[in-house]
């Protein structure tokens, strides 16, 4: 009885998730300007070990000034004990985080962006995002111009999604965010310099 | 050509042999993909990201096992991770909609058979869902997926024999309906 409920149940779940056809070509241009893109980047830091302990407990002191200026106001604290360079590297370990939850964001806006119902909260997120991405902006951590330049393409994106109205027809400027996001192959960079857990994390930092 | 010898080409810096290599299993990554995610935004972002992590780390690949193999443990865990980011987002704003008293979702219709099971796989465990949807749905064998998500071959029997069960089980309101 089961093996025949079994090979029903196989039969019926050939079309969950049906997918379309490869979009081949497509994606090949994709894959080669984005690999073309990450050569010509700017190397990733790669640290000895003991120097991946000095990042991590670097970026917790930098986290805590960062918090710190924002919560207390003051405009002048800096992270002067720390070395130019370990800061630099304090701040990209800082920014996974970050990079991370702008990533989410802009995955599930774009899908949900397809429904032609985009939530109000998408424009909170943002504007929660957006100041972040000025503090980084601001910080060592821009010096990378790779990093620099996805933070700036996504502070564009951010302030349009931000900017998007709780009511009324967005469809338009839904459209012209998604054309940003695709023209500037903005996700593909997000995950490029904000590695998952695993294979590519491997390395990374 | 073969596997092998693309490989060998495209370490040799044959821009061609890459291409071939992409065409020979781009289909295969796209469809387990896309299954995966029900996205087709999300399909591309990860047979792309596949992709580009496999010519990446193409020296590490010691040719131990099927080049497919190796590909499609990319794929997976790059579907899963991009999965669980998303998820964690999207709960996060189910959360927010909840303490808004806002109600989530569509209103609940009379699900056919074949909603009802596309939401009871939807909410099979991550590892059930997966070994399901490679082997029943998308024909990988049980050694296949053992190499892929780094298991043993007896666990994904036992999980795929699990995901069945809870399968059936959601399916049981439609007992001779969906018998044939």
């Amino acid at each position: 009885m089961n093996d025949r409920r079994d090979e029903e149940l196989q039969r019926l779940a050939r079309d969950y998730h049906r997918p379309p056809e490869t979009p081949r070509d497509e994606m090949w241009t994709r894959i080669q300007a984005e690999r073309a893109r990450r050569r010509d980047a700017v190397k990733v830091v790669r640290l000895a070990p003991w120097l991946r302990w000095s990042a991590a407990a670097a970026a917790v002191l930098v986290i805590g000034v960062a918090i710190g200026r924002l919560t207390a106001g003051h405009p002048g604290t800096t992270p002067g004990t720390t070395p130019a360079r370990d800061a630099d590297v304090a701040y990209r370990v800082a920014a996974a985080p970050y990079l991370t939850r702008t990533e989410a964001l802009l995955t599930s806006f774009r899908a949900q962006s397809r429904t032609g119902r985009v939530d109000a909260d998408y424009a909170v997120q943002a504007q929660d995002l957006l100041v972040t991405t000025r503090l980084m902006l601001n910080s060592p951590a821009a010096r990378d111009p790779r990093l620099a330049s996805l933070l700036q393409d996504l502070e564009v994106m951010l302030v349009q999604i931000a900017q998007l109205r709780a009511e009324g027809d967005t469809r338009g400027d839904v459209e012209l965010i998604n054309h940003g996001l695709e023209q500037r192959s903005v996700m593909l960079r997000l995950r490029a310099a904000s590695p998952a857990p695993g294979i590519n994390a491997r390395g990374a930092l | 050509m073969d596997d092998r010898e693309l490989i060998a080409r495209v370490r040799a810096g044959d821009p061609a042999a890459e291409r071939a290599l992409y065409d020979a299993h781009v289909d295969r990554v796209y469809r387990l993909s896309y299954r995966m995610a029900g996205d087709d935004d999300l399909a591309r972002d990860f047979t792309q990201e596949t992709f580009i992590r496999a010519f990446e780390k193409l020296d590490t690949f010691r040719g131990e096992a099927a080049f497919s193999t190796w590909l499609h443990s990319i794929a997976t865990s790059v579907a899963l991770n991009g999965l669980r980011k998303v998820k964690r987002f999207r709960k996060r704003e189910a959360d927010l909609e909840e303490a808004d008293g806002v109600p989530g979702g569509a209103p609940r219709a009379e699900p056919d058979l074949k909603r009802r099971l596309a939401q009871a796989i939807d909410g099979l465990p991550e590892g059930y869902r997966t070994v399901f949807l490679l082997h029943d749905v998308e024909g990988y064998t049980h050694e296949e997926i053992g190499a892929a998500l780094d298991i043993e071959t007896g666990t994904s029997k036992a999980q795929l024999s699990r995901a069945r069960a809870k399968l059936r089980d959601a399916l049981a309101d439609f007992a001779g309906e969906w018998i044939r």
